[in-house]
Protein backbone atom coordinates (compact mmCIF):
# COMPACT_ATOMS: atom_id res chain seq x y z
CA UNK A 1 0.00 0.00 0.00
CA UNK A 2 3.18 2.41 1.31
CA UNK A 3 4.99 1.52 -2.31
CA UNK A 4 3.09 4.48 -4.99
CA UNK A 5 3.70 6.93 -2.27
CA UNK A 6 6.81 6.32 -1.30
CA UNK A 7 7.53 5.56 -5.62
CA UNK A 8 5.50 9.23 -5.60
CA UNK A 9 8.41 10.87 -3.63
CA UNK A 10 11.31 9.39 -4.72
CA UNK A 11 14.38 11.92 -5.32
CA UNK A 12 16.50 10.93 -7.25
CA UNK A 13 19.91 11.88 -7.81
CA UNK A 14 19.22 14.75 -10.35
CA UNK A 15 17.23 16.85 -7.59
CA UNK A 16 19.57 19.48 -7.41
CA UNK A 17 19.43 19.41 -11.25
CA UNK A 18 15.74 20.41 -10.78
CA UNK A 19 16.63 22.89 -8.13
CA UNK A 20 18.43 24.95 -10.57
CA UNK A 21 15.60 24.58 -13.18
CA UNK A 22 13.52 25.65 -11.22
CA UNK A 23 15.34 28.58 -10.19
CA UNK A 24 15.97 29.49 -13.56
CA UNK A 25 11.99 29.72 -13.83
CA UNK A 26 11.77 26.83 -16.54
CA UNK A 27 8.01 25.72 -16.16
CA UNK A 28 8.92 22.47 -17.14
CA UNK A 29 10.93 21.80 -13.81
CA UNK A 30 7.83 23.06 -12.04
CA UNK A 31 5.76 20.05 -14.23
CA UNK A 32 8.50 17.37 -13.13
CA UNK A 33 8.26 18.74 -9.95
CA UNK A 34 4.86 17.65 -9.41
CA UNK A 35 5.11 14.29 -11.48
CA UNK A 36 8.19 13.79 -8.47
CA UNK A 37 5.85 14.98 -5.43
CA UNK A 38 2.69 15.93 -6.30
CA UNK A 39 0.44 12.63 -5.35
CA UNK A 40 2.51 12.30 -1.97
CA UNK A 41 1.46 16.55 -0.95
CA UNK A 42 -1.67 15.36 -2.41
CA UNK A 43 -2.16 12.17 -0.53
CA UNK A 44 -0.91 14.16 2.61
CA UNK A 45 -3.24 17.57 2.21
CA UNK A 46 -6.94 15.53 1.56
CA UNK A 47 -5.53 13.22 4.91
CA UNK A 48 -5.89 16.57 6.69
CA UNK A 49 -8.60 18.55 4.85
CA UNK A 50 -10.93 15.66 3.69
CA UNK A 51 -12.26 17.29 1.18
CA UNK A 52 -10.85 16.33 -2.51
CA UNK A 53 -11.41 19.95 -3.99
CA UNK A 54 -10.25 21.99 -1.14
CA UNK A 55 -6.92 19.86 -1.21
CA UNK A 56 -6.05 20.25 -4.56
CA UNK A 57 -6.67 24.10 -4.53
CA UNK A 58 -4.19 24.01 -1.05
CA UNK A 59 -1.69 21.88 -3.30
CA UNK A 60 -1.88 24.50 -6.19
CA UNK A 61 -1.10 26.87 -3.74
CA UNK A 62 1.99 24.92 -2.51
CA UNK A 63 3.43 24.15 -5.67
CA UNK A 64 3.24 28.39 -6.16
CA UNK A 65 4.62 28.79 -3.68
CA UNK A 66 7.63 26.58 -3.65
CA UNK A 67 8.09 28.19 -7.43
CA UNK A 68 8.02 31.99 -5.52
CA UNK A 69 10.72 31.14 -2.86
CA UNK A 70 12.73 28.53 -4.49
CA UNK A 71 15.58 30.70 -4.83
CA UNK A 72 16.20 30.44 -0.70
CA UNK A 73 16.92 26.97 -1.58
CA UNK A 74 20.49 26.27 -1.89
CA UNK A 75 20.76 24.11 -5.01
CA UNK A 76 24.02 22.09 -3.49
CA UNK A 77 22.62 21.75 -0.71
CA UNK A 78 19.07 21.70 -0.29
CA UNK A 79 16.44 18.91 -0.60
CA UNK A 80 13.30 20.48 -1.86
CA UNK A 81 10.72 17.63 -1.15
CA UNK A 82 10.61 17.29 2.55
CA UNK A 83 10.43 21.25 2.10
CA UNK A 84 7.49 21.08 0.06
CA UNK A 85 5.57 18.10 2.09
CA UNK A 86 6.18 20.57 4.87
CA UNK A 87 4.88 23.48 3.38
CA UNK A 88 1.66 21.65 2.09
CA UNK A 89 1.01 20.03 5.49
CA UNK A 90 1.39 23.68 6.98
CA UNK A 91 -1.05 24.92 3.72
CA UNK A 92 -3.04 22.15 5.15
CA UNK A 93 -3.12 23.02 8.89
CA UNK A 94 -3.45 26.78 7.98
CA UNK A 95 -6.75 26.07 6.54
CA UNK A 96 -8.13 24.17 8.83
CA UNK A 97 -7.59 26.47 11.57
CA UNK A 98 -8.77 29.34 9.83
CA UNK A 99 -12.32 27.29 8.65
CA UNK A 100 -12.67 26.60 12.26
CA UNK A 101 -12.30 29.59 13.80
CA UNK A 102 -8.93 28.54 15.26
CA UNK A 103 -5.87 31.22 15.30
CA UNK A 104 -3.90 31.20 12.60
CA UNK A 105 -0.21 30.02 13.43
CA UNK A 106 1.18 31.99 10.84
CA UNK A 107 4.77 32.18 12.65
CA UNK A 108 5.43 28.31 12.49
CA UNK A 109 3.90 28.15 8.66
CA UNK A 110 6.83 30.83 7.64
CA UNK A 111 9.33 29.02 10.13
CA UNK A 112 8.59 25.65 8.26
CA UNK A 113 8.87 27.36 4.86
CA UNK A 114 12.09 28.60 5.64
CA UNK A 115 13.69 26.50 3.39
CA UNK A 116 17.66 26.71 5.07
CA UNK A 117 16.33 24.58 7.80
CA UNK A 118 16.34 21.64 4.69
CA UNK A 119 19.59 22.40 4.01
CA UNK A 120 21.44 18.83 3.71
CA UNK A 121 19.44 16.56 4.73
CA UNK A 122 19.15 13.01 3.20
CA UNK A 123 16.95 13.23 -0.39
CA UNK A 124 16.09 10.15 -0.15
CA UNK A 125 14.57 10.05 3.50
CA UNK A 126 11.26 9.55 1.92
CA UNK A 127 12.12 6.78 -0.08
CA UNK A 128 14.49 4.63 1.81
CA UNK A 129 12.36 1.43 3.92
CA UNK A 130 12.05 4.12 6.80
CA UNK A 131 9.11 5.67 5.27
CA UNK A 132 7.43 2.28 4.97
CA UNK A 133 8.21 1.63 8.72
CA UNK A 134 7.14 5.17 9.84
CA UNK A 135 3.65 3.51 9.15
CA UNK A 136 4.47 0.55 10.80
CA UNK A 137 5.89 2.48 13.74
CA UNK A 138 2.72 4.69 14.16
CA UNK A 139 0.53 1.42 13.73
CA UNK A 140 2.49 0.20 16.42
CA UNK A 141 2.16 3.23 18.92
CA UNK A 142 -0.61 2.37 21.48
CA UNK A 143 -4.04 4.03 20.80
CA UNK A 144 -3.56 6.84 22.81
CA UNK A 145 -0.33 8.08 21.45
CA UNK A 146 -0.91 6.96 18.07
CA UNK A 147 -4.05 9.52 18.72
CA UNK A 148 -2.17 12.56 19.85
CA UNK A 149 0.71 11.99 16.82
CA UNK A 150 -2.28 12.15 14.75
CA UNK A 151 -3.88 15.06 16.35
CA UNK A 152 -0.68 17.15 16.29
CA UNK A 153 0.32 15.96 12.55
CA UNK A 154 -2.96 15.66 10.83
CA UNK A 155 -5.22 18.40 12.66
CA UNK A 156 -2.72 20.81 14.26
CA UNK A 157 -3.89 20.41 17.50
CA UNK A 158 -1.63 22.16 19.99
CA UNK A 159 -1.57 20.31 23.51
CA UNK A 160 -3.36 22.71 24.84
CA UNK A 161 -6.35 21.27 22.31
CA UNK A 162 -5.44 18.04 22.43
CA UNK A 163 -6.44 17.93 25.93
CA UNK A 164 -9.45 19.52 25.35
CA UNK A 165 -11.26 17.11 22.49
CA UNK A 166 -9.89 14.16 24.58
CA UNK A 167 -10.56 15.47 27.96
CA UNK A 168 -7.54 14.68 29.45
CA UNK A 169 -5.80 17.24 31.46
CA UNK A 170 -2.65 18.77 29.99
CA UNK A 171 -0.12 16.85 31.87
CA UNK A 172 -1.07 13.50 31.01
CA UNK A 173 -1.32 14.94 27.15
CA UNK A 174 2.30 15.58 27.34
CA UNK A 175 3.28 13.00 28.56
CA UNK A 176 1.31 11.06 25.97
CA UNK A 177 3.13 13.35 22.92
CA UNK A 178 6.30 13.15 24.61
CA UNK A 179 6.14 9.12 25.43
CA UNK A 180 5.09 9.10 21.59
CA UNK A 181 7.90 11.23 20.13
CA UNK A 182 10.45 9.27 22.37
CA UNK A 183 8.41 5.68 20.50
CA UNK A 184 8.51 6.90 17.18
CA UNK A 185 12.29 8.20 17.86
CA UNK A 186 13.39 5.06 18.95
CA UNK A 187 11.65 3.26 15.71
CA UNK A 188 13.51 5.59 13.31
CA UNK A 189 16.19 5.91 14.61
CA UNK A 190 18.27 4.51 11.63
CA UNK A 191 16.05 7.02 9.41
CA UNK A 192 17.33 10.31 10.79
CA UNK A 193 20.73 11.26 11.13
CA UNK A 194 22.24 11.63 14.68
CA UNK B 1 17.57 29.12 27.56
CA UNK B 2 20.17 26.76 26.78
CA UNK B 3 20.08 24.20 24.46
CA UNK B 4 19.80 21.21 26.34
CA UNK B 5 16.83 22.68 27.84
CA UNK B 6 15.28 23.12 24.55
CA UNK B 7 16.25 19.47 23.25
CA UNK B 8 13.35 17.89 24.09
CA UNK B 9 11.08 20.70 22.40
CA UNK B 10 12.98 20.45 18.48
CA UNK B 11 9.78 17.87 17.60
CA UNK B 12 7.21 19.77 19.00
CA UNK B 13 8.18 22.71 17.18
CA UNK B 14 8.69 20.94 14.21
CA UNK B 15 4.80 19.61 14.68
CA UNK B 16 4.10 23.04 15.64
CA UNK B 17 2.88 22.34 18.70
CA UNK B 18 5.62 23.31 20.64
CA UNK B 19 4.56 25.91 23.70
CA UNK B 20 5.78 29.03 25.38
CA UNK B 21 8.44 30.33 26.09
CA UNK B 22 10.13 27.41 24.33
CA UNK B 23 8.89 28.22 20.95
CA UNK B 24 10.52 31.75 20.95
CA UNK B 25 13.76 30.12 22.81
CA UNK B 26 14.10 27.95 20.01
CA UNK B 27 13.00 30.57 17.05
CA UNK B 28 16.20 32.94 18.97
CA UNK B 29 18.67 30.19 18.76
CA UNK B 30 17.76 29.56 15.29
CA UNK B 31 17.52 32.94 14.04
CA UNK B 32 21.14 33.21 15.38
CA UNK B 33 21.78 30.18 13.81
CA UNK B 34 23.14 27.56 16.96
CA UNK B 35 24.45 24.75 15.33
CA UNK B 36 22.74 22.78 17.98
CA UNK B 37 19.71 23.78 17.82
CA UNK B 38 19.44 24.19 13.87
CA UNK B 39 20.63 19.99 13.87
CA UNK B 40 18.12 19.25 16.40
CA UNK B 41 15.18 21.16 14.56
CA UNK B 42 16.22 19.40 10.82
CA UNK B 43 16.43 16.05 12.48
CA UNK B 44 12.77 16.66 14.22
CA UNK B 45 11.59 17.98 10.51
CA UNK B 46 12.96 15.03 8.81
CA UNK B 47 11.28 12.65 11.37
CA UNK B 48 7.84 15.13 10.53
CA UNK B 49 8.06 14.28 6.38
CA UNK B 50 8.65 10.68 7.13
CA UNK B 51 5.15 11.27 9.04
CA UNK B 52 3.81 12.93 6.28
CA UNK B 53 4.74 10.12 3.94
CA UNK B 54 2.24 8.28 6.05
CA UNK B 55 -0.76 9.64 5.17
CA UNK B 56 -2.77 6.96 2.55
CA UNK B 57 -1.88 7.22 -0.65
CA UNK B 58 -4.51 9.47 -2.52
CA UNK B 59 -4.83 10.02 -6.10
CA UNK B 60 -5.28 13.99 -7.57
CA UNK B 61 -7.59 14.85 -10.97
CA UNK B 62 -5.63 15.00 -13.39
CA UNK B 63 -6.73 18.99 -13.74
CA UNK B 64 -4.54 19.34 -11.04
CA UNK B 65 -1.18 19.22 -12.95
CA UNK B 66 -2.48 21.67 -15.45
CA UNK B 67 -3.59 24.60 -13.39
CA UNK B 68 -0.60 24.29 -11.65
CA UNK B 69 1.71 24.61 -15.13
CA UNK B 70 -0.76 27.20 -16.02
CA UNK B 71 -0.66 29.17 -13.25
CA UNK B 72 2.96 29.51 -14.14
CA UNK B 73 2.90 29.62 -17.79
CA UNK B 74 4.04 25.81 -18.42
CA UNK B 75 2.08 23.52 -20.10
CA UNK B 76 1.11 20.00 -20.60
CA UNK B 77 3.17 17.51 -22.49
CA UNK B 78 0.59 15.49 -23.27
CA UNK B 79 -3.03 16.42 -25.10
CA UNK B 80 -5.36 15.32 -22.67
CA UNK B 81 -8.45 17.88 -21.94
CA UNK B 82 -7.12 20.59 -24.53
CA UNK B 83 -7.76 24.04 -22.83
CA UNK B 84 -10.10 26.76 -24.70
CA UNK B 85 -6.52 28.60 -25.47
CA UNK B 86 -5.26 24.98 -26.79
CA UNK B 87 -5.72 26.07 -30.28
CA UNK B 88 -3.66 29.22 -30.31
CA UNK B 89 -0.77 27.89 -28.99
CA UNK B 90 -0.83 24.96 -31.05
CA UNK B 91 -1.65 27.09 -34.57
CA UNK B 92 1.59 29.06 -32.91
CA UNK B 93 3.24 25.89 -32.76
CA UNK B 94 2.56 24.89 -36.15
CA UNK B 95 3.96 27.83 -37.16
CA UNK B 96 7.27 27.38 -35.16
CA UNK B 97 7.70 24.35 -36.92
CA UNK B 98 7.08 25.33 -40.52
CA UNK B 99 9.76 28.04 -40.10
CA UNK B 100 12.08 24.71 -38.88
CA UNK B 101 10.88 22.83 -42.15
CA UNK B 102 10.92 25.87 -44.12
CA UNK B 103 14.39 27.52 -43.47
CA UNK B 104 16.50 25.47 -40.87
CA UNK B 105 18.98 27.97 -40.85
CA UNK B 106 20.39 28.78 -37.46
CA UNK B 107 18.83 32.60 -37.83
CA UNK B 108 15.60 31.67 -38.23
CA UNK B 109 15.58 28.97 -34.81
CA UNK B 110 16.67 31.87 -33.14
CA UNK B 111 13.27 33.18 -34.38
CA UNK B 112 11.61 30.19 -33.10
CA UNK B 113 13.26 30.52 -30.11
CA UNK B 114 11.63 33.77 -29.47
CA UNK B 115 8.85 32.86 -30.69
CA UNK B 116 8.44 29.79 -28.12
CA UNK B 117 9.31 32.25 -25.79
CA UNK B 118 6.70 34.74 -26.67
CA UNK B 119 4.12 31.46 -26.21
CA UNK B 120 5.30 31.12 -23.34
CA UNK B 121 5.27 34.43 -22.08
CA UNK B 122 1.36 34.26 -22.65
CA UNK B 123 0.08 31.68 -22.13
CA UNK B 124 1.76 32.14 -18.07
CA UNK B 125 -0.45 35.56 -18.98
CA UNK B 126 -3.51 34.14 -19.80
CA UNK B 127 -2.90 31.79 -16.64
CA UNK B 128 -2.48 34.95 -14.20
CA UNK B 129 -5.81 36.89 -16.26
CA UNK B 130 -8.06 33.76 -15.94
CA UNK B 131 -6.88 33.41 -12.06
CA UNK B 132 -7.82 37.46 -12.03
CA UNK B 133 -11.06 36.80 -13.60
CA UNK B 134 -12.06 34.33 -11.44
CA UNK B 135 -11.52 36.61 -8.03
CA UNK B 136 -13.23 39.71 -9.94
CA UNK B 137 -15.79 37.39 -10.54
CA UNK B 138 -16.46 36.05 -7.63
CA UNK B 139 -19.88 36.71 -5.78
CA UNK B 140 -17.96 36.71 -2.53
CA UNK B 141 -15.12 39.25 -3.51
CA UNK B 142 -14.89 42.05 -1.69
CA UNK B 143 -12.47 45.37 -2.94
CA UNK B 144 -10.81 47.81 -1.04
CA UNK B 145 -8.81 51.09 -2.40
CA UNK B 146 -4.87 52.00 -1.52
CA UNK B 147 -2.84 55.29 -2.52
CA UNK B 148 -5.66 58.23 -2.80
CA UNK B 149 -4.45 60.40 0.05
CA UNK B 150 -0.67 60.66 -0.71
CA UNK B 151 0.52 63.35 -3.50
CA UNK B 152 2.40 60.67 -6.12
CA UNK B 153 1.25 57.35 -4.77
CA UNK B 154 1.27 54.32 -5.98
CA UNK B 155 -2.60 53.80 -6.50
CA UNK B 156 -4.83 50.90 -7.57
CA UNK B 157 -7.22 48.44 -5.73
CA UNK B 158 -7.22 45.25 -4.23
CA UNK B 159 -9.88 42.12 -4.70
CA UNK B 160 -10.01 39.58 -1.73
CA UNK B 161 -12.47 36.24 -2.48
CA UNK B 162 -11.81 33.68 0.44
CA UNK B 163 -11.64 30.46 -1.87
CA UNK B 164 -10.01 31.99 -4.62
CA UNK B 165 -7.25 34.46 -3.32
CA UNK B 166 -6.32 38.26 -3.86
CA UNK B 167 -5.78 40.39 -6.70
CA UNK B 168 -3.64 43.19 -6.76
CA UNK B 169 -3.60 45.95 -9.09
CA UNK B 170 -1.73 48.74 -9.07
CA UNK B 171 -0.21 52.19 -11.30
CA UNK B 172 2.37 54.51 -10.17
CA UNK B 173 4.84 52.22 -8.68
CA UNK B 174 8.41 53.34 -8.74
CA UNK B 175 10.87 50.30 -10.06
CA UNK B 176 12.66 48.84 -7.89
CA UNK B 177 16.26 48.82 -7.09
CA UNK B 178 18.39 45.64 -9.53
CA UNK B 179 18.22 43.10 -6.71
CA UNK B 180 15.04 43.84 -5.12
CA UNK B 181 11.57 42.70 -5.71
CA UNK B 182 7.67 43.79 -4.33
CA UNK B 183 6.38 41.02 -1.99
CA UNK B 184 2.60 41.26 -1.43
CA UNK B 185 1.54 40.29 2.50
CA UNK B 186 -1.88 39.23 3.98
CA UNK B 187 -1.85 41.10 7.24
CA UNK B 188 -3.88 38.91 9.71
CA UNK B 189 -5.52 41.54 12.56
CA UNK B 190 -4.00 39.45 15.43
CA UNK B 191 -0.83 37.73 14.07
CA UNK B 192 2.47 38.48 11.67
CA UNK B 193 2.21 39.04 7.78
CA UNK B 194 1.60 35.99 5.72
CA UNK B 195 3.86 36.76 2.48
CA UNK B 196 1.58 36.27 -0.43
CA UNK B 197 4.09 36.26 -3.56
CA UNK B 198 6.67 38.25 -5.51
CA UNK B 199 6.29 40.87 -8.24
CA UNK B 200 7.48 43.14 -10.36
CA UNK B 201 6.11 46.37 -12.19
CA UNK B 202 5.97 46.69 -15.54
CA UNK B 203 8.18 50.03 -17.08
CA UNK B 204 5.26 52.38 -16.87
CA UNK B 205 4.82 51.83 -13.59
CA UNK B 206 1.55 49.12 -13.00
CA UNK B 207 1.79 46.00 -12.15
CA UNK B 208 -1.00 43.36 -11.40
CA UNK B 209 -0.25 40.20 -8.88
CA UNK B 210 -2.20 37.36 -8.01
CA UNK B 211 -1.86 35.30 -5.20
CA UNK B 212 -4.17 32.07 -5.22
CA UNK B 213 -5.46 30.31 -2.48
CA UNK B 214 -7.76 30.23 0.33
CA UNK B 215 -7.97 33.77 2.57
CA UNK B 216 -9.91 33.61 5.49
CA UNK B 217 -11.22 37.08 4.89
CA UNK B 218 -12.61 38.43 8.72
CA UNK B 219 -9.91 37.87 10.53
CA UNK B 220 -7.41 39.90 7.61
CA UNK B 221 -6.97 43.48 8.18
CA UNK B 222 -5.27 44.59 5.21
CA UNK B 223 -3.20 43.62 2.56
CA UNK B 224 0.40 45.56 2.29
CA UNK B 225 3.19 45.34 -0.43
CA UNK B 226 6.96 45.83 0.50
CA UNK B 227 10.15 45.98 -1.34
CA UNK B 228 12.38 43.22 -0.52
CA UNK B 229 15.44 41.15 -1.94
CA UNK B 230 14.94 39.14 -4.61
CA UNK B 231 14.33 35.92 -3.37
CA UNK B 232 11.40 37.45 -0.63
CA UNK B 233 11.36 37.23 2.96
CA UNK B 234 9.14 35.51 5.43
CA UNK B 235 8.18 38.90 7.08
CA UNK B 236 8.35 42.27 5.42
CA UNK B 237 12.05 44.21 6.33
CA UNK B 238 11.33 47.41 5.24
CA UNK B 239 8.21 50.14 5.79
CA UNK B 240 4.85 49.00 3.49
CA UNK B 241 4.71 50.93 -0.18
CA UNK B 242 0.89 49.97 -0.26
CA UNK B 243 -1.44 49.29 2.67
CA UNK B 244 -5.24 48.63 1.46
CA UNK B 245 -7.20 48.20 4.61
CA UNK B 246 -10.10 45.73 4.49
CA UNK B 247 -11.06 47.51 7.83
CA UNK B 248 -14.15 49.38 5.98
CA UNK B 249 -14.75 47.18 3.52
CA UNK B 250 -18.54 45.27 3.79
CA UNK B 251 -18.14 42.09 4.38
Amino acid sequence: MMLPLILAVYASSDERALIGRLQRRDPQALADLYDRYGRAAYSLVLRVVHDKSIAEDLVQETFLRVWNRVHSIDSEKGSIGPWLLAIARNRAIDYLRSSAGRERNAVELNETDHAPLYREMETDILISDQARRVKAALDKLAPNYKTVMELAYFEGLSQSEMSVRMGQPLGTIKTWVRTALQSLRDELGVAVSP
Amino acid sequence: MNCDQLRDHYDLFALDIAEQPERDEIRAHLNRTCEVCTSGVKRSLETAALIGAAAPPAQPSSQLRRRILASVGGQERSSRGLNWWAPVLAMTALAIVAVYLAIGSRQYAQAADRLRDQVRGQAAQIGRLTQAFAILSGSRTIEASFGGAQPKPPQGKVFVNPSRGVLLIASNLPRTPADKIYEMWIIPKTAKPVPAGLFQSQDDGNAMHVQPGTVDVPSTAAIAVTVENQAGAGQPTTQPLIVASLAATPR
